[in-house]
């Protein structure tokens, strides 16, 4: 099995899960998600000081260099820190090919058409740029190939839910991670594997408290580590780096279309319109992994989820149901204060999980 | 009275039903416009005459009262007869008035101090139960993302419908077809909320009224390209950029620039400058400045430093076709140059630079306006390579405690003395 870096085919980054990726896989790029390292102050000159660190690190690292193997990046209007990134992009390291996919913030039909078109002028664009020629049948064997994947990750989790499988959320990201490093089909004959072992009897949960997460892009798995580390369980991960997943894409015709339509309904970020859809899928994950509390991970600077905290907050709290906002600074690491403040949250859980179990018996 | 203000305390109540009764605006306007009998701007007394019709009609509750964002075309607005409110544009006189810090310390005990402190002064006055409450509330994705979740948020304290346009990003291929769509269906879910059926002869005639006001627009931003700059800049940034905000569609909209317009063209004709001498000539970026007290153009001004034009005036968009009022206001949003790429808003500071001769450029960086900040590098970087001074002033809008005199001065001071 060869990785994918050894590949001699050029590699386009890509920076948000509203991106198809199984465009890239059709034209044969390698895409590479762009997650730097923590890498945020040279940017400041060139963007922003009160920008998203997440955003200020890509800069900083295509300015020093750090993506100068890429052939191209294609950024998503996410949000006005991806839009002004794409901008100094452009303008700072303007080699090779860009492209901003303009995704909707609304979901109705006349969106879905519109990111339809944008989809086409992607998929276009990648065409002629790299001299490329490929049709729908190699986009549609690549959108297979990646609802292979969604499928067997889809049965990981669950399993994992259930306690059929041991599995560390840690180690769950780390599978995850694993899919942008190899061939899809490699990966998905990989999971395959796994899977095939089958699973094993399911277990009582343990005793621990249970946390579900959302929010802003995670810097790695600091917090997954920390939390596990502290001896709680990580039910769910709502996180662009982890289980906002695409569902299922149709495989008839019109497959840039499907591709539309399932990405625009996805599981939605905060970007999205429907603060009310968001509230309503969280706190049913909530309900349905069995988390006891909620950690809200706001990136500093990150404007979707700062301004989207006090509509999920007051939703949570007339559910009563524990949330705890934490500041992500994109430092690759967790911070004492940090540390302490999940610590303080976890034994408030496990306190309260006492005294619910008492007054119960 | 809104469950906000069952939770609050008598003084609190007491001035909530000061401030949202008519009567109050009534009562008011006499007495303003006895103190500003002095005002040398006609238009400046239409703006205050305004704002007061905007917080009678919205209290009264004759009206239907529509909460809009800035960059929102208000005359949709105007088209339900409604009357609208921006709590961005209420949260910066809140500001000029010196009242912010109280309703700022309200917002950050639900928002983070790291966004931009208008919205987190509208939540306070909305926490204050302040402003007439909306029958509907309507947003614009652009030029922001807090015009699309603060505005949620709104809706969700309200208790009332939230309908976002969400314009497309380009002008390529479909995103004449899919903000079209969007506008015609907004119109129709406003028309369905607020009980009434789209009026389409109403439409058009809001959309000439705007076309009318943004000709008188077009005057007054000719008669200010005139040296001495006729028209200081605080003034463009503060009432000029509201009325520009709040009033196309409708009648006041059309008698503010017309009166401004015949004022500046007076001032023009016998060559009479705001500045006793002007030394050099600034263009400001942003649509905004502080609104509080500061003395940032009070020393650019003692420098002979005029701040002849702001990129918060620039025209941007064509005229406008009252016999098609849905593709005219297509195209205004579309012809946003805030909007999109940074080359297009690039492309209007060079044209705004070469128009008002202007000798350098301020870009002010207001906290927490990422849409904004994060294209000041590269438009200084353009500047400098046609030879064109530029500054970054960081500052804040609406929050004093973000205002550092100190060294704003002395950055001033060192770019006033760099001119010369």
């Amino acid at each position: 099995m060869k990785y994918a870096s050894d590949w001699q085919r050029p590699k386009v980054g890509w920076t948000c899960t509203y991106i198809p990726v199984e465009i890239l896989e059709a034209a044969s790029v390698i895409p590479v998600r762009i997650v730097p390292e923590p890498w945020a102050e040279k940017a400041d000159a060139f963007l922003d000081p009160n920008f998203c660190p997440y955003v200020r690190a890509c800069l900083g690292k295509a300015l020093d260099g750090g993506y100068d193997e890429l052939s191209g990046i294609i950024v998503a209007n996410s949000c006005d820190a991806m839009r002004r990134l794409h901008d100094a992009w452009r303008y700072y390291c303007p080699r090779g090919f860009h492209f901003l996919l303009d995704v909707p913030r609304i979901v109705t039909q006349d969106a879905v058409e519109y990111l339809r078109a944008g989809l086409d002028d992607l998929f276009s664009s990648l065409q002629s740029h790299f001299g490329l020629d490929i049709g729908e049948e190699d986009l549609r064997q690549a959108v297979g190939e990646l609802n292979r994947t969604r499928s067997l990750l889809g049965i990981l989790l669950s399993w994992r839910r259930q306690g059929r499988v041991e599995l560390s959320y840690a180690d769950f990201l780390f599978i995850l991670d694993k899919q942008w490093e190899l061939p899809r089909q490699g990966y998905n004959y990989a999971l395959e594997r796994v899977i095939e072992a089958g699973p094993k009897a399911p277990t009582a949960r343990a005793n621990k408290p249970r946390v579900f997460i959302t929010g802003s892009i995670l810097d790695g798995r600091a917090l997954i580590d920390l939390i596990e580390d502290l001896g709680a369980t990580v039910a769910g991960v709502d996180s662009c780096m982890a289980e906002r997943i695409v569902p299922q894409v149709d495989l008839g015709e019109d497959i840039l279309g499907n591709l539309a339509r399932s990405y625009l309904n996805k599981i939605p970020c905060a970007r999205m319109k429907d603060s009310k859809k968001r509230a309503e899928y969280i706190i049913g994950k909530i309900r349905e992994t069995g988390a006891e509390g909620l950690i809200y991970v706001g990136l500093k600077f990150c404007d979707p989820y700062l301004y989207e905290w006090p509509y999920l907050m007051e939703e949570m709290r007339v559910r009563r149901l524990p949330v705890l906002f934490l500041e992500g600074e994109y430092r690759g690491r967790m911070g004492g204060g940090i540390r302490t403040r999940v610590q303080a949250f976890l034994e408030m859980l496990g306190a309260r999980k006492l005294v619910t179990e008492g007054a119960t018996e | 009275m809104t469950k906000m203000s069952q939770e609050r305390g008598i003084f609190s109540r007491l001035l909530s039903w000061t401030v949202r009764s008519p009567w109050t605006y009534r009562v008011l306007l006499p007495l303003i416009e006895a103190a500003n009998l002095k005002e040398q701007t006609y238009a400046f007394k239409i703006w205050v005459r305004y704002l007061l019709w905007m917080m009678r009609q919205g209290c009264s509750r004759k009206r239907k009262v529509i909460w809009m964002s800035a960059f929102t075309p208000v005359e949709l607005a105007y088209a339900m007869d409604a009357v609208p409110i921006l709590p961005e544009i209420v949260a910066a006189l809140v500001s000029y008035l010196g009242r912010a810090p109280t309703f700022l310390a309200l917002g950050d005990s639900h928002l983070s101090t790291d966004v931009c402190s208008f919205y987190r002064c509208a939540l306070g006055l909305v926490l204050e139960d302040l402003l007439p409450p909306p029958d509907v509330i309507v947003s614009c994705s652009y030029l922001c993302d807090g015009a699309n979740k603060f505005f949620s948020y709104l809706s969700k304290k309200y208790g009332c419908p939230h309908l976002l346009l969400d314009p497309a990003y380009g002008n390529g291929q479909g995103a004449v077809a899919y903000v079209r769509g969007q506008l015609h269906h907004l119109l129709e879910d406003m028309g369905s909320v607020l009980g009434q059926r789209v009026n389409l002869e109403r439409l058009r005639e809001v959309v000439r009224l705007s076309n009318k006001a943004r000709t008188n627009a077009e005057r007054v931003n000719k008669a200010r390209m005139a040296r001495p700059a006729p028209f200081p800049g605080s003034e463009g940034l503060s009432y000029v950029a509201g009325m520009g905000f709040c009033s196309p569609g409708s009648a006041w909209g059309v008698r503010f620039f017309e009166s401004l317009a015949v004022d500046l063209n007076n001032r023009t004709k016998v060559k009479h400058g705001y500045l006793p001498q002007e030394r050099h000539r600034i263009l400001w970026l942003h649509h905004i400045r502080p609104y509080y007290r500061n003395d940032i153009f009070e020393f650019l001004s003692s420098r002979g430093v005029a701040v002849c034009f702001e990129e918060a005036n620039y025209l941007y968009y064509p005229p406008l076709d009252p016999d098609n009022p849905l593709d005219s206001l297509v195209k205004k949003v579309l012809s946003n140059v805030w909007r999109g790429p940074l080359e297009r808003r690039i492309q209007a500071v060079l044209a705004m630079v070469r128009d008002y001769k202007a000798d350098a450029v301020i870009h002010f960086s207001h906290w927490g306006c990422r849409q904004s900040c994060g294209g000041a590098a590269v438009i200084g970087e353009v500047l400098k390579q046609r030879g064109i001074p530029y500054m970054v002033l960081y500052g804040d809008g609406a929050d004093p405690d973000n205002n550092f005199p100190g060294q704003t001065r002395t950055r001033l001071q060192a770019f006033a003395e760099m001119l010369g």
